[in-house]
């Protein structure tokens, strides 16, 4: 069990050759393969958070420019608003003005109408009241 | 190991026991183990294909065969990372790696293999670790890298480390760089032999069903033992380079 010959040194050879074999073959090219996934992993990584940073930048521009179009279209609401109530009320102003007007130049008219329906009816008057007197009177008269 | 070679019965093949069996190969002289050499290099093989195929054509995104070994590798790293600390651990990670890899892979290959189906010559095909001679051997080169580790990080200043805190425990602190091989190679061998006979055992005795909660156990030791192989072996090393009067904080 315990006889321990030439198979001891030449096993310790064997095993140091299958350690510079493994060495070579498992040990090198596995680490090389990590390594090179890691610094895949790290660069993608990086051009991630690039990315996302970029994105997140980008989003905040947007959402700035459409607070800002917002407030402008907001403003343009309110300018039109004011400008059509200032129309509103002018031609509401001008529309009254002109049925004032339109109604002071009928009440003119009507006040001449009738200041002559009253002149001519004084003329009536008067000349009823010529024939009525010549008839009365004539008849003394005559 | 008498005792166990009287359960010989060859009424079933599989449930053989040998122990102390050896198919010896002779070079120049020197008597190798060649069922560990066998097998160890079926346990390489494996490791080998698994990573080539894993690497072959790396993805961004991992499937298959790559994930695997991704993960084992991410498992591994934790490991190193944990016992030798962001700085130190990039140098030793292979060397902490092939370790967990090799013990791992060696233990499960015994236990889930059908290794004694093959027969050879001599002993029985098993687990590469349930041999002393490997276990020493990972054990050892523990100690020389962890001796090469503290020299190479502090120099002569290494030995500093047998006197602090106090020349009391100097011979405590040397009798430690013997410990420590002797303990890592013997809990590894114990273990996987012990696991490796329980289960023969057992097979032997009860051939169905019975074995399969020893197996499954066997199963779980060997990924316990094969962690704490490699974590222990990166404690010692964190041990060597940093010393004892110069902590850091981590």
């Amino acid at each position: 069990m315990f006889d321990f010959d030439a198979t001891l040194p030449l096993m310790a050879i064997q095993f140091v050759l299958l350690t510079f074999l493994l060495n070579a073959v498992l040990f090198k090219p596995i680490l090389k393969i990590i390594d090179e996934r890691d610094e895949y992993v790290r660069t993608n990584q990086a051009d991630a958070k690039a990315y996302l940073a970029e994105t997140e930048a980008l989003a905040k521009q947007y959402e700035q420019e459409l607070a800002d179009s917002r407030r402008q279209a907001q403003a343009m609401i309110a300018a039109a608003q004011a400008e059509a109530k200032e129309t509103v009320a002018k031609q509401i102003a001008d529309a009254q003005a002109q049925a004032q007007q339109q109604r002071e130049q009928s009440q003119k008219a009507l006040d001449e109408q009738k200041r002559d329906a009253f002149k001519s009816l004084e003329q009536q008057v008067d000349s009823l009241s010529q024939g009525i007197l010549d008839k009365l009177l004539g008849s003394q008269a005559a | 190991m008498k005792m166990l070679s009287l359960l010989h019965f060859d009424v079933l093949p599989l449930a053989k026991l040998e122990v102390g069996h050896h198919f010896y190969w002779h070079l120049g002289g020197l008597k190798l183990h060649g069922q560990v050499f066998l097998t160890s290099w079926v346990v390489i093989g494996l490791l080998l294909v698994a990573s080539l195929l894993a690497t072959r054509n790396p993805q961004r995104v991992p499937q298959g065969l790559q994930n695997l070994m991704e993960y084992v590798f991410e498992f591994i790293r934790d490991i190193a990372k944990a016992q030798l600390g962001e700085k130190e651990y990039r140098a030793w990670l292979p060397f902490v790696g092939t370790l967990f890899l090799f013990i791992f892979v060696s233990n499960w290959s015994g236990a889930l293999l059908p290794w004694r189906v093959i027969e050879i010559p001599g002993g029985e095909l098993a687990a590469p670790t349930g041999d002393i001679n490997t276990t020493v051997a990972l054990a050892l080169l523990t100690s020389l890298a962890y001796f090469y580790a503290g020299f190479k990080k502090r120099g002569l200043g290494y030995f500093a480390k047998y006197v602090e805190p106090t020349p009391i425990l100097l011979p405590i602190a040397i009798l430690e760089d013997f410990t420590k091989p002797l303990s890592l190679s013997f809990r590894l061998f114990g273990n996987i032999l012990a696991d490796e006979l329980v289960v023969a055992v057992l097979v032997l005795l009860v051939p169905l069903f019975i074995p399969l909660p020893v197996m499954m156990l066997g199963l779980f030791t060997s990924a316990i033992q094969a962690l704490v192989f490699a974590t222990l072996a990166a404690a010692y090393i964190h041990e060597a380079l940093e010393g004892h009067g110069e902590e850091e904080a981590h």
